[in-house]
């Protein structure tokens, strides 16, 4: 099973320079496992405890995973992983546990 | 140096007066330091100190971008009460999570202010290898 999978520019030490990448996985937790064997140290960039880290979007093709299965989101032979880092910011006077808290509700 | 036309200005501004009070934000697309199409885009988060661009519409535009042959030059957001200048959050946001990575190392960063809302004031940034440079914005 083969899958493609595009590596944004800052982890692209990790992948020898590669900006695409294949590797076999019938799963988002699985395809992090095959990246961490072929290029240690990508699982932790991508990951905390098993999820997917806040402020980095996987998508399946074209679809957000978090709209899915989140980690559990089925692959198949043919399928093309895009990484991208959210873009987010903002002028933070008021950026507290509150102002968070806020947003999450 | 970041190149755009006056009336790209005046599309970012308009989109970010509507966003107010909270943040608003865009990607800005082009070559070589040239903006050719600016995409004003959703706060998925919206606030009055915090944005995050939703992220289908992210993957969307990103992709519009590369099909039409250009590239990411820019983002654009707004700081409604702030100043035309990086803040800590924009700066860890510009990192990948828990680096010193540039995210997107090409792209400059336009903050849009409006302390003075008559007088809205937009500058252009790097941030890359922890530190912030003033990239200076172009309107021939």
């Amino acid at each position: 099973m083969s899958i493609k999978v595009r590596i944004p520019t800052p982890l692209q030490k990790l992948s020898n320079g590669k900006a695409e990448v294949e590797c076999s996985a019938k799963n988002i937790t699985e395809l992090l496992d095959a990246l961490e064997k072929d290029y240690p140290g990508m699982k932790e960039r991508l990951s905390e405890g098993g999820k997917v880290r806040r402020f980095i979007n996987i998508y399946v093709n074209e679809e957000d995973i978090r709209f899915v299965n989140k980690e559990e989101t089925a692959l198949k032979d043919g399928d093309s992983i895009s990484i991208v880092p959210a873009i987010a910011g903002g002028c933070g006077l008021l950026w507290n546990a509150e102002s968070e808290n806020r947003r999450k509700r | 140096m970041l190149t755009f036309r006056k009336s790209d200005l005046q599309t970012m501004i308009d989109h970010c007066t509507a966003g107010l009070p909270n943040e608003a934000c865009g990607m800005l697309a082009g070559k070589a330091g040239k903006v050719e199409k600016i995409y004003c885009m959703k706060n998925a988060k919206p606030g009055p100190d915090f944005y995050e661009m939703d992220a289908e519409e992210q993957f969307r535009v990103m992709k519009d971008i590369r099909d039409a042959g250009l590239e990411m030059v820019g983002m654009f957001h707004s700081h409604p009460t702030g100043q035309a200048y990086p803040s800590s959050v924009d700066v860890e946001k510009a990192y990948w999570p828990g680096t010193q990575l540039p995210n997107y190392p090409d792209a400059v960063y336009v903050i849009i202010s409006f302390m003075d809302r008559a007088k809205p004031v937009a500058r252009g940034f790097s941030i890359e290898e922890g530190k912030v440079d003033e990239v200076r914005l172009s309107m021939p």
